[in-house]
């Protein structure tokens, strides 16, 4: 019986192994976050709208939230009262107003630098951070009338420019309001588990099942950055072979088979953006004009290798596909799918084009981010660009921080379009969260993490900042039933110099 | 099949000094990994009881680590997998829950050498299974050395269908996973052995053929796409040879090669003919005169004096080739293969596969195809070039150009209906000048 222990360090006779098989992952995407195609999308609009937009859909939720705090609030006999624009504040008035934040930073990349980029002798090294060191970084809340300065305790390292809140104070001497405490938007509407699900089944007059199959786990995984080198990282094969089921004995293979899907979080490969810098735009244009495919500028091999990987696990478990900031996607958020032609063999795997709103199980190359049902929950992810860009904002905050933040915020992008590349959205703007997701999962982190975060309305949400494969060689296992999370971690004992 | 197994691991690993994976033995031995494992094992027992170090292994340990951060060799950031718990920052957020330690259970898999696995086995606090990874001939330093085999795998095995794999080599099987049917599949493997010879020639052979190949292949396409897309071509001239006058150059016979086909539908020739007196020459439709003088005597007689012994030798794995790069034309969202009327398939045995560079080349509107709901196709565009000429002056210069187009990219103004129209355009020439081609410019209006 070696075969049920896992130890598999024996010789003959071998005994005929038992096959197991996956159960069925209930998934079904949301189109959110897909840009118009072709002619209809548009790059012309200015960013004004977004802030608008933003605004205009935040207002009610933020001045609820406010009033419900704030209208008892009394400071020296005087009632805190409500004032529509910024500008209308009151030199000592005790009042709160809505806005949007927007911070003055020093290290904030300015696009007049990229003007006067000429003119250095040596470029700044790229920021950490934006946070000028000495501290003198301005904030100021805005609306459609103007803008006022805010000062105040309540404020330090809280927000981020993009973010829509309602502050409470009064209007200094100077100008300046300052601030005595805040008020945001907070988790909006959650859905309940398969609700989606079971209006679809009533819209089309079937009976609302009651009885669904237990659900399996679904494993995350962010930052692979396959390199298509020939020594290409060994953690990447087990990692394969983990998620077959071929590795380990069999008490690890019948742990691998409760795994129904998996979400590639972004960063599949590593330096595989066909954007080239601007010096290498320039000296490529230089240079002899080619016609047609020319293998020197692009390097091939680390799609393929991918479309190699992903079609061994295809054949066994479903693949839900995010782009990342490395991959060769379009830069702007919201990223489009990866480009089924990069995938040769997975694509077989996918449903074709035409039927691509319906669930499927195979490979699904979707945005980043991306929204969606698995197994009845509503599953937010991205592959961490807008973590990574609001931690350039602050100080000592941790991802998951951030992300809880950004549900309460409303908002998975604030800093997008500010420092963040985004596209220009006019009439509607995905990245605001309308429905509260229950898992929200960031991809390419520095480390792993997972908490669970509560609304004012009871909601509950668990956010998993996944760490890059590449570094942590860690694999997120999430059970669907009770959201437990384990991890994986797939370690190699380097030969090294002995100690 | 089980049995020869110590043949198999003898041969690769003792005499060709390879190194193999249970993954890899498994898919030679056609056996479940399971047992690829313990095949290793004994193996592995087996001659080091011969012959002491003359196989060198290497491990997989899976189950609970007791103290991942000391571990000696593993990833610094393995340590770090701790539950984060939400710290509220905000002084107005209403409940700060108590954070509740609870660990996120960890699994770990350590593939480790042989020399290691005894300290590596101590660190774990329990060993869910162990089993051997690789065996090889001696120490290994790189450990991704190891993923070599998984790569040959990838090479060796690719005809296997991935769905059937769970049967024999028991990776969990999933019944809900369909595959398209390979219609749009690349090529098996295969495809570059059938011609490794010719594959070779028609890159050097001429530049502007592999021009047109370029085009019509898929820039993501793999590299057997591409060899055997350009051997295709290049073998059904070299048959061509036999009854060709050999003056011309090997340029001229690639491109002939490829619109031969349409000198076959009788009316088309001529239509050549017109375009070839009458064309304002610009540079680009230089080589299409001499194609369609190509065709014009190859119409005559070379079709039906070609030799037949050859031809009926050359049938079948020209028919393989066509079903190759039909599918990989097809690959390439080049639809217009279906526009070709199945009378011209039977016409051109020869020369099956020039069909749809000749429909292109022919009509010159955007063959359009709508396909699984997008809308694919080639166009031809009128492409405005600068040239200096001689005297220094700016000419511009308008050039037709194909094109390929998806629904990604928006309709043309006006598509044009008819391929009479360019005809009539072409045999205008140059007479109508400027006026007539303007309207093609119009016509063409690049999106």
């Amino acid at each position: 019986m070696a075969s049920a222990d896992g130890d598999l360090l024996k010789g003959p006779p071998f005994e005929p192994v038992y096959q197991s098989s996956r159960g069925p992952s209930a998934y079904s995407p949301l189109h959110t976050f897909e840009l118009p195609k072709g002619a209809e999308r548009h790059y012309q609009q200015q960013y004004a709208d977004m802030y608008f937009l933003r605004l205009a859909q935040l207002r009610s939720s933020v001045k609820q939230r406010a009033e419900d705090a704030w209208k008892d609030f009394e400071l020296g006999g005087e009632k805190a009262k409500m004032v529509d624009r910024v500008l209308d504040v009151r030199q000592g008035e005790l009042c709160w107003i809505v806005g949007t934040v927007f911070i003055e930073m020093g290290l904030k990349p300015n696009i007049l630098d990229d003007i006067s980029k000429e003119h250095w002798i040596a470029a700044p090294p790229p920021r950490e951070k934006y946070l000028s060191p000495s501290g003198q970084d301005e904030m100021m809340l805005e609306d459609e009338s103007g803008r006022l300065r805010i000062t105040g305790e309540a404020l330090a390292s809280h927000y981020v420019t993009g973010c829509v809140l309602a502050a409470l104070g009064t209007e200094q001497a100077d100008g300046s309001f300052q601030v005595i405490a805040t008020q945001y938007a907070d988790l909006p509407r959650q859905p309940q588990r398969w609700e989606r699900d079971d209006s679809a089944l009533a819209v089309s007059g079937q009976k609302v099942k009651q009885k669904r199959e237990k659900a399996g786990k679904v494993a995350i995984v962010s930052g692979l950055e396959i390199t298509g080198t020939l020594d290409e990282d060994i953690a990447l094969d087990l990692l394969i072979e983990y998620l077959t089921g071929e590795l380990g004995g069999s008490p690890d293979q019948e742990k691998a088979r409760e795994i129904t899907r998996l979400i590639i979080a972004g960063n599949s490969m590593s330096h595989s953006s066909p954007i080239l810098s601007r010096e290498d735009f320039a000296a490529q244009k230089a240079g002899k004009k080619h016609y047609g495919y020319d293998a020197s500028n692009y390097n091939s091999s680390p799609s393929e290798r991918f479309d190699s990987l992903l079609s061994d696990i295809l054949a066994s478990l479903p693949v839900t596909l995010l782009p990342g900031s490395s991959d060769p996607a379009n830069v702007a958020l919201p990223q489009q799918p990866l480009h089924p032609a990069l995938f040769p063999q997975s694509r077989q795997y996918a449903n074709p084009p035409v039927e691509s709103n319906e669930s499927r199980e195979g490979l699904d190359s979707v945005t980043n981010p991306w929204e969606g049902d698995i197994d009845g929950w509503r599953v937010l992810g991205t592959g961490g660009q807008t973590i990574h860009d609001l931690l350039k904002y602050v100080e000592d905050v941790e991802a998951l921080t951030v992300m809880e933040m950004m549900l309460r915020w409303r908002c998975i992008a604030p800093t997008a379009p500010d420092t963040l590349w985004c596209y220009p959205f006019q009439d509607d703007d995905p990245l605001l969260v309308k429905d509260c997701p229950h898992i929200y999962f960031a991809g390419n982190q520095t480390k792993f993490g997972a908490s669970v975060i509560q609304g004012p309305a009871d909601q509950q949400v668990l956010l998993i900042s996944v760490p890059k494969f590449s570094e942590s060689k860690m694999v997120v296992l999430l059970d669907m039933e009770s959201l437990a999370v384990e991890t994986v971690q797939i370690g190699i004992v380097r030969p090294g110099p002995k100690e | 099949m089980t049995e020869n197994y110590k043949e198999y691991l003898a041969a690769r690993v003792l005499t060709d000094n390879r190194i193999v994976t249970y993954r890899l033995a498994s898919r030679a031995l056609r056996v479940n990994v399971n047992i690829a494992k313990q095949m290793l094992h004994d193996f592995y027992l087996t001659q080091n009881a011969n012959k002491q170090k003359s196989v060198h292994a290497t491990f997989l340990l899976t189950g609970k680590r007791r103290n991942p951060e000391h571990t000696n060799g593993i990833h610094a950031k393995d340590g770090e997998d701790t539950f984060m718990h939400s710290s509220p920052y905000m002084s107005s957020l209403p409940e700060p829950e108590e954070p509740e330690e609870e660990p996120v259970p960890v699994t770990s898999m350590v593939l480790v050498r042989e020399e290691e696995l005894e300290k590596t086995k101590a660190e774990f606090e329990e060993v869910t299974s162990i089993h051997v990874y690789s065996l090889e001939p001696g120490l290994i330093e790189n450990m991704n050395m190891l993923s070599v085999c998984n790569q040959e795998i990838a090479k060796d095995y690719i005809n296997e269908n991935p769905l059937e794999g769970w049967k024999t080599y028991g990776s969990i099987h999933n019944s809900y996973i369909k595959r398209r049917t390979a219609k749009f599949a690349p090529p098996p493997s295969a495809a570059p052995k059938s011609a490794p010879k010719t594959a070779v020639k028609p890159s050097a052979a001429g530049p502007s053929k592999e021009k047109e190949t370029a085009a019509t292949a898929t820039r993501g396409s793999t590299s057997e796409d591409n060899t055997s897309a350009r051997s295709t071509p290049q073998s059904s001239s070299g048959s061509n040879t036999l009854k060709k006058s050999d003056s011309k150059s090997n340029l001229k016979r690639d491109r002939s090669d490829i619109f031969r086909s349409f000198a076959k539908a009788k009316a088309k020739p001529k239509e050549a003919e017109k375009s070839k007196e009458s064309t304002p020459a610009p540079p680009e439709d230089e080589p299409m005169q001499d194609m369609s003088e190509d065709e014009a005597d190859e119409n005559d007689a070379p079709e039906i004096a070609f030799d037949e012994q050859k031809a009926a030798a050359a049938r079948k794995a020209r028919a393989e080739r066509e079903e190759k790069l039909r599918k990989m034309m097809e690959d390439d969202d080049d639809e217009e293969m279906v526009d070709a009327s199945p009378t011209e398939e039977k016409e051109s045995d020869d020369a099956p596969l020039d069909k749809a560079p000749s429909g292109k080349s022919e009509e010159s509107e955007a063959a359009v195809t709508v396909q699984g709901g997008r809308r694919r196709g080639r166009r031809r565009v009128m492409k405005k070039k600068k040239v200096k000429d001689e005297d220094g002056y700016l000419v511009t210069k308008e050039e037709m150009v194909w094109e390929s187009f998806s629904e990604d990219e928006p309709e043309p103004k006006k598509p044009k209906p008819a391929p009479t129209k360019s005809s009539t355009t072409a045999a205008k020439g140059k007479k109508t000048g400027k006026q007539g081609q303007g309207s093609i410019a119009s016509f063409f209006k690049k999106a």
